[in-house]
Formats: C-alpha cells, sequence, structure tokens
C-alpha cells in the first residue's frame, strides 16, 4: 500500500472510489469548475411556504440514496437532522448518505436509523455517541469521511459532494427563503455553513419556526436558491449551543499552558499593533485570549481582527477596542449573537470565505498565530484531533487544519497527560493536522519548537522560555502515567481523514483487540 | 494483617480512585477503569503488589478509578487497608523512591511556598511542574479530620514517585498532639526535605518536632537532615520568633501565616495592622541567620496586587512568600528577582570595594556613600542571587 506524506498507508481505492494520498500541505492545483445547482425560475407570486417538514421533503423528491446536508449551528441542540431522518424513514426513504456539517451527542438518535440502513453513509464531523458506533466498524456501507470546515466547502464546491436536498435550519426566515440566524426566539447565530449547500444542491429547503415579513435580513441564505420553505414547531434549541465552559477555567495546568502559549508568541513578536488572531472556546483557549487581552492592555496593543469560535470574551475585547473585528463563523453563546446583531464590527463569515483551499483568499491565511487544541501530538509535531488514543472516533476536525495552514505561527495548546492517557506519542493514532504547519507544541512541561523553525527556537530561548523536546516531555509523562496496552487495528476502514485539498491523510481503522 | 471490617478510601474526582475492601474467604480484585482496557492489568497488579506488601492473603478488593496514577491507586488502596485492618507498624515502612532526590542546602532560594492540598488527586496530578521552589503538601488545614489518614498516604506516595528536580519538599503537618506525629512517621516515609509545623508558639515545639525527627529520619533511612520551617500565625508566635528561630539547627525559614493572626489580634488585614508582625518577624529570622517567608496573598485574581505586596516585604527583608495558586509562582518570583539599579549598584560597590583593598585603603565610599561591611554583604548577596537565577549583570553606568 502507497505512504502519504505523512507515512500513512493508503489504499488506491475505496469503495470504488480513488483516493489521492497527502502530498504536502499546499501542493495540490485545483482543476476544472465550479458545481453548480440546475438553473431555476419563479413567476412573481409563487408560493414556496409549505406548512410541514413531511410535505416539503414529499415536494423535492428525495430518494433511496440521496444526499441530504445540514449545518451545525445548533451543534448538540439541533433538533433537524433527526426530525428529517425520522421523517424520510416514515415516508419509505432509506440508504441515505448525510453530509452535514457536524453531528454532537444530541444525535444519538441516529444510531437505530443506521442499523436500518436508512442512513447508510455519513460525510460529516461525529461527535461523541454516533462517532463511537460508527468506530466498532461495518456500521456504514462505505467509511465515513472527514473534512475540515473548509474541506467541506471545497467538497461542495466542486462536486465531489453531489447535495441532493439541502436542509438549512433557519430561526429567521421570510416567505422567498431569505433566511439568518440572528433573530426569533430560537437564534442561533451564523447559519452561514450552510451557503455553499444553497448555491450546489439540486434542491433547497429553509426549516423554520420563526417565519418574519419579507424580507428577513441579513440574508445569509439568498431567496433565488430556495426552493422551499417549510415551517415546524420548532427548528432547534439555542442552550445547546454553549461550547466548552463559560467561565475561564481555574486549572492550574491549562492556566499555565495558555500562559505560555501567550508568552511564546508574544516573544516571538507577534503580539503587535494589526495583528490578526484565533480565538476558541475551550477551557485553555478561552485562558489564553483572557491572557493576551491582559498583555495587550498592558502594551497598549490593538488587533486588526480575531476570527472565532465566538464568545462574549471576544465579545468585550471588541466593545473595548483591543480588537477591530470579529469575523464570526460560529457562535457559542447568546451573548455573541446578539452582538452580531449589533454591531457591524462583528461580522458573518463563511467557511468559503476564512477556510476553503480553492479560493484566492482565506481569512486564516492572515492570521499571526493561532491557538488548537489536538487529543494527541506525535514526534513529528503530526496532530490528531478526531480519535482518541483508542481508537474511537469521537471529534470533528472542525477548523483546526484550516487555521493551522494558515497561520504565522500555529500553537497547539495540549496537557502532556489527560485522564491518565499520555498525548505526546512516538506516532499519532490519527494524523489530523500535519507536522509541516504545526509551530510550536506547549504543555505543562514546556514548549516544543518544530525544528523547520528555529527561529522561533531563538526567539523563545532569549525570551528565557522553558524550550524543551517532545521526546523529553513524553518520557516525564510517561513516568507518571506508566506505559498502558495499545489498541490493534484491523484492516478495515471506518473513516477516511482528508486533508482540506482534498487529498487523504489518513484512514481510521477498526480496532480488533489490545495488546 | 486482616481485613477486620470493610473500608473504603479515596472519591470519584478526576484523576482519583475509590478503593473498597472487605473480608473475603480469597483474595480477589475487580477493576472499573476510566481509560477502559488500557491500563486494566496495571492497575490489576499495582492492587496485588500493594496487598502483598501488608502480607494480606483473603480480601475482595474493588478498584474504581477515573484516571487516576498507579501511585494514587496505591495510596488509596493503602488507605483502604489502613481502615480496614484497624493500622499498624507496616504503614510506618518507607516505600521505594522512584529516581533520586538530593539534599537541599540550608540557604537555598526560597522565593515561593506553594500549599498544595494533601488529599486532591487531581491537583496532585500536576504538581511536578508547578516551578515554585518549595512545594508544601498540606496535611492541615487543608484536609478535613476524617480524610487525615487517607491524605498522608497520597502524599508519601506523591512524594516517592514523582521527579521534582531542584523543588525543595515539604508537607506541613498537623500541630504535634493532634495527628502530628501519626503524619510524621508516614509521610517521612516519601523522603521530604522538610516539616512545616503550623501554629508555632514556643521553642519547646520546635525541640520536640527536632527530636521526633532525630528519631524517625534514621528509621526511615533519610540520607539528610530534616529541616524545619515554623509558621508563625499567632501575636504569642511573634512575640517568641527569634527563640522559635533559634531553637533548632533544623530551623531554616521563618513562616509568617496572617490569617489566624489577624482573627487573634482582632486587626485590620492591612499593610499597616501587619507591618509590626511582619518587620518583628524577618529581624528575629536575620538575628538566628536563617531566611523569613512572608504570608499568602489570598486574591489569586489580583496579581498586580501580588506583585505590589510581594515587593513590599521584600523591601522588609523576606526572603519569599507563600503562595497558593501555581499562576502566584512567576510574579513573585519575578518580584524577588534583583532589579538591573540594584544589581549595578552592587557591582559597583563590590569593585570600590575590591578598588579599596588594592590600594590598601582601609574606607571604602562609593557614589558618595561609605560602604561598610554590612552593605559589601548585601552588594554580594545580590550578585550571587543574580548569578543563581541566571540573571546577566551589566557594569555600573
Amino acid at each position: 500500500m502507497p505512504h502519504n506524506a505523512v507515512g500513512r498507508e493508503i489504499p488506491e481505492e475505496i469503495a470504488g472510489k480513488a483516493l489521492r494520498p497527502f502530498q504536502g500541505a499546499f501542493t495540490t492545483v485545483p482543476q476544472g469548475r465550479k458545481a453548480a445547482g440546475p438553473l431555476k425560475t419563479i413567476r412573481p407570486g409563487t408560493n414556496k411556504v409549505v406548512p410541514s417538514l413531511e410535505e416539503a421533503i414529499k415536494n423535492s423528491g428525495l430518494s433511496d440514496g440521496m444526499t441530504i446536508s445540514f449545518h451545525h449551528a445548533y451543534r448538540d441542540g439541533d433538533l433537524l437532522v433527526l426530525k428529517v431522518v425520522e421523517t424520510c424513514a416514515r415516508l419509505g426513504i432509506g440508504d441515505l448518505r448525510l453530509f452535514p456539517t457536524a453531528l454532537f451527542p444530541c444525535h444519538e438518535g441516529l444510531i437505530p436509523y443506521i442499523e436500518e440502513g436508512v442512513v447508510s453513509r455519513i460525510e460529516g464531523s461525529m461527535n461523541g455517541p454516533v462517532g463511537a458506533f460508527v468506530s466498532q466498524g461495518g456500521k456504514l456501507r462505505e467509511p465515513a469521511v472527514l473534512r475540515s470546515h473548509g474541506g467541506r466547502w471545497r467538497a461542495a464546491e466542486c462536486g465531489e459532494v453531489k447535495i441532493d436536498v439541502a436542509f438549512i435550519a433557519a430561526p429567521c426566515a421570510d416567505q422567498c427563503g431569505n433566511a439568518n440566524g440572528l433573530f426569533g426566539e430560537n437564534a442561533c447565530g451564523p447559519i452561514s455553513f450552510s451557503v455553499i449547500d444553497s448555491w450546489v444542491a439540486d434542491h433547497v429547503i429553509v426549516v423554520t419556526d420563526n417565519l418574519v415579513p419579507y424580507p428577513a435580513i441579513p440574508p445569509e441564505i439568498e431567496q433565488g436558491y430556495v426552493d422551499q420553505v417549510a415551517v415546524v414547531d420548532r427548528v432547534g434549541d439555542p442552550s445547546g449551543i454553549v461550547s466548552g465552559t463559560l467561565r475561564i477555567t481555574r486549572s492550574p495546568t491549562q492556566l499555565k499552558i495558555a500562559h505560555l502559549a501567550v508568552e511564546a508568541v508574544k516573544a516571538a513578536g507577534l503580539v503587535r499593533d494589526g495583528m490578526g488572531f484565533q480565538a476558541g472556546a475551550g477551557g485553555i483557549s478561552l485562558a489564553a485570549t483572557d491572557f493576551l487581552a491582559r498583555e495587550m492592555r498592558k502594551s497598549g496593543v490593538r488587533a486588526a481582527f480575531a476570527i472565532g469560535g465566538v464568545t462574549r470574551f471576544l465579545v468585550d475585547l471588541l466593545h473595548e477596542g483591543l480588537v477591530g473585528a470579529i469575523l464570526d463563523g460560529q457562535a457559542f453563546d447568546l451573548e455573541s449573537i446578539s452582538s452580531l446583531r449589533e454591531d457591524v464590527r462583528h461580522q458573518i463569515i463563511t467557511p468559503g470565505f476564512y477556510a476553503d483551499y480553492n479560493s484566492l483568499g482565506c481569512a486564516t491565511y492572515m492570521l499571526d498565530f493561532a491557538f488548537l487544541g489536538g487529543t494527541e501530538v506525535d514526534l513529528e509535531f503530526n496532530v490528531n484531533v478526531v480519535t482518541h488514543s483508542d481508537g474511537q472516533l469521537l471529534h470533528g476536525i472542525g477548523g483546526h487544519q484550516d487555521v493551522a495552514a494558515g497561520a504565522k505561527v500555529t500553537v497547539i495548546t495540549i496537557p502532556t497527560i489527560r485522564g491518565r492517557i499520555p498525548t505526546i506519542r512516538e506516532q499519532v493514532t490519527t494524523v489530523t493536522t500535519p507536522g509541516e504547519v504545526v509551530d510550536l507544541v506547549v504543555t505543562e512541561r514546556g514548549i516544543a519548537v518544530n525544528p523547520r523553525r528555529p527561529d522561533l527556537k531563538e526567539d523563545l530561548k532569549r525570551a528565557g522560555l522553558p524550550v524543551r523536546e517532545l521526546s523529553e516531555m513524553k518520557a516525564e509523562a510517561l513516568r507518571l502515567v506508566g506505559e498502558g496496552s495499545s489498541p490493534v487495528f484491523g484492516d478495515e476502514p471506518v473513516a477516511v481523514v482528508q486533508w482540506r485539498d482534498g487529498t487523504v491523510i489518513d484512514i481510521v481503522r477498526k480496532v480488533e483487540g489490545w495488546q | 494483617m486482616e481485613i477486620l471490617r470493610a473500608a473504603s478510601c479515596g472519591s470519584e474526582e478526576r484523576s482519583d480512585a475509590q478503593v473498597r475492601v472487605q473480608p473475603a474467604p480469597a483474595l480477589s480484585i475487580t477493576v472499573h477503569s476510566k481509560t477502559g482496557p488500557m491500563y486494566r492489568s496495571r492497575i490489576e497488579e499495582v492492587g496485588r503488589e500493594v496487598i502483598s506488601r501488608y502480607g494480606i492473603a483473603q480480601a475482595e478488593v474493588e478498584i474504581k478509578e477515573q484516571g487516576a496514577y498507579d501511585h494514587v491507586i496505591a495510596a488509596r488502596l493503602e488507605g483502604a487497608l489502613f481502615r480496614a485492618t484497624g493500622g499498624g507498624e507496616a504503614f510506618h515502612h518507607p516505600i521505594p523512591l522512584q529516581g533520586e532526590r538530593k539534599a537541599s542546602p540550608h540557604d537555598r532560594l526560597r522565593r515561593t511556598r506553594l500549599y498544595v492540598p494533601g488529599n486532591s488527586a487531581r491537583l496532585l496530578a500536576f504538581c511536578d511542574t508547578f516551578d515554585a521552589d518549595c512545594l508544601l503538601f498540606d496535611l492541615e488545614d487543608a484536609v478535613p479530620p476524617e480524610e487525615k489518614d487517607a491524605a498522608r498516604f497520597l502524599v508519601r506516595r506523591v512524594l516517592a514517585t514523582l521527579d521534582f528536580g531542584g523543588t525543595e519538599l515539604w508537607v506541613r503537618i498537623n500541630p504535634l498532639g493532634r495527628g502530628g506525629e501519626e503524619d510524621l512517621k508516614v509521610v517521612l516515609g516519601g523522603r521530604p526535605h522538610g516539616i512545616c509545623l503550623p501554629k508555632a508558639e514556643s521553642p519547646v515545639q520546635i525541640t520536640e518536632l527536632a527530636g521526633l525527627l532525630y528519631q524517625l529520619e534514621g528509621r526511615c533511612g533519610l540520607p539528610w537532615r530534616v529541616w524545619i520551617m515554623p509558621i508563625i500565625e499567632s501575636p504569642k508566635g511573634v512575640a517568641q520568633a527569634f527563640e522559635i528561630a533559634q531553637a533548632s539547627e533544623r530551623v531554616v525559614c521563618l513562616a509568617f501565616g496572617a490569617e489566624d493572626y489577624v482573627r487573634e489580634v482582632g486587626c485590620a488585614r492591612s499593610w499597616e495592622a501587619l507591618l509590626w508582625a511582619r518587620s518583628q518577624l524577618v529581624a528575629a529570622a536575620k538575628a538566628a541567620g536563617i531566611q523569613a517567608s512572608d504570608t499568602v496573598y489570598p486574591d489569586v485574581e489580583d496579581e498586580e496586587g501580588l506583585r505590589e505586596e510581594t515587593g513590599r516585604v521584600r523591601g522588609l527583608g523576606f526572603d519569599g512568600k507563600g503562595v497558593i495558586h501555581p499562576l502566584q509562582v512567576r510574579p513573585v518570583h519575578e518580584a524577588f528577582a534583583p532589579t538591573q539599579e540594584e544589581l549595578s549598584w552592587a557591582r559597583g560597590v563590590v569593585q570600590a570595594a575590591e578598588e579599596a583593598r588594592a590600594k590598601g585603603k582601609g574606607a571604602v565610599a562609593y557614589q558618595g556613600k561609605m560602604v561598610d561591611r554590612p552593605v559589601l554583604r548585601r552588594a554580594e548577596r545580590l550578585l550571587e542571587l543574580a548569578r543563581e537565577l541566571g540573571m546577566e549583570v551589566r557594569d555600573a553606568a
């Protein structure tokens, strides 16, 4: 079996589809033209509003074997995916391919439908139970496909995945299909991940519980692409969008890592006027944003922009004048949603704008630095974000690859031990992001610098920061936790992990046993 | 040894284990591991090792763990066995030390003494990475009475297992007569460098502790003399500070604890109200030729306040400060680092003294001020500290 550029064996084809092995972060030259949906027209006065999801599905012509797509703006509060799948099952439609941007623990109810064959393929992130279920192997007709935010946009845009029917959950929509995520009782923040779906799908259904008088503004989803507007009782539960913690962590280890990460980018001279940075939710990211803000206050530095995962912490920095603009693809709390409504400096962006490989501009390419997490990192600086060390597929890639590829300095923040599992490995279980786009790994034991960046190493040493080798930190952690058993992988692929350009960076295989 | 009754030890917190033992006709060990199959057989092995160490042949052992390390599981099992058997000499035997540990010099740097709760497996999990000069495992205020036994075993295992590099390791025991003796018998088996005695009020307490240490350190095979750090936290203690500091050669540092002092005196926790006690304590320590370490700064959020207070106590002559969160370590270390101004002054003083000596002159002046022996000693001490901290010392302008 041929090896790709990160040394992983990639079969030439899976399920009759040829796989292109990963060759390097920026080597693929895209070919061909963009995909698009069919040309259509309507007459003035045409009614698109249908009173139920079931009727909309019947009208759409959805049938066995087709592909349906969703966004994940409601995150763990999504109600639409299950509702659509249930309705399809009732209508006798099966063998569906799901193309969500991401699935969450709330989608555990999909499992019986996968077992019955209503859903037979999934191309999208799987956070939690569905991922664990798929990891058992033999559950899907074809291995799942995992893509980054930018990778999914690219796959839809170039026709790699043809969407038959796009379902777009919208907390605010009008009769013509203009829709956004900012208004209504169940406002969830940007629904811009679905913009590409609306452009390329054969049929587009906006699903709303809040039909407003024309026009629904801002029109994140535009009327010209929308076939039907289906009205339901409740489209999603916004309490599920809350990601990570809403308070700065008190964990000494997480705080130490966050602090070191900020000190590192400061030492690299990147904390300066006009900078752009990536802010995330979750313990270490929030704490890092907090330390960064303190540093900015102290030294009078103003950032030009930040990309989120947006939380109220970032919104506060905007209002304080420390950040000039927020580019927002996902809202992680309700305060960010109200900021999107009120402040023009807080802009909705699409994954096409911020992350698409086949594009002449990505917001991530303007990032000076980014703090990203991971489940594992290896001695080659490769990062795993999708599987755990036991081989279970439990997380999506999110924007990890896109941000790492773009930022001038990509910082992986990771404790060396998580619940006894050592995170620095000889080789990661699954390569998600290649070491060539990772610059620093910050742990509670110190900072490892990628040998590709001798300049950074010098900066950090000069600042008196604890520069360490990954192998040293790995040994220290192992001394504490001891050597455990490892999973033995079989040949059966359960998921294909793509690099953002569509090449295959790794395959997740079924766990056969332990040794 | 025999299991007399069912008992358990530990918690369901992250990084901890809950271990139950009960009488049974044979030995059985069941493991419920958070990490699934990854560490299960290893945990069983740890269970067997500990059980055989205490010579137990019959017991039903159940280990439910949340990502606990081997040494935590061992300590929790020891705690459960202690409770189930009623204890005994075997629980005082030292456990093998993993790796090397060096003696700690009398006058080493002690800028920070970081308190770590002795019974929290979660907070102890990463305690080798906190970068304090002194780690202080707390068996006193941080541990509720019913968990004192469990905490002793946990602290002993943590001490014996982790590699703390150059950090000086202390245990704050309970007052003698209130569990302190039992604390010593167990934790000395983990080879700490020093014992912190809370509520020190009279030199007799110190001589009593020194006597106990003399007896026990030989039995535990400790290759060094165990230091003592009395914590002065009452008006009576402040009044006796010099006698306490002088009571034993083992005393290397006097620590100040403001919380109880403030309560007993009935004063405010303000700079003015504590100034006399602080000054008294520093003077007593320095008169006895040892170090002084200030009380903790309780507001973890307020880094600026911490820096300011540390700067001021350094000005009083303190050598270090208590800290209650690893994030406080760095600001305190920075506040204790000599400034470039101080260093260039010190360099100037030392140079002037050298020149005067070369010329055979008795009286030395620098920048128009007389340099007598204490001034020269202070300058030399600053330069030594700078070298120890790896700081660059520039010549006087």
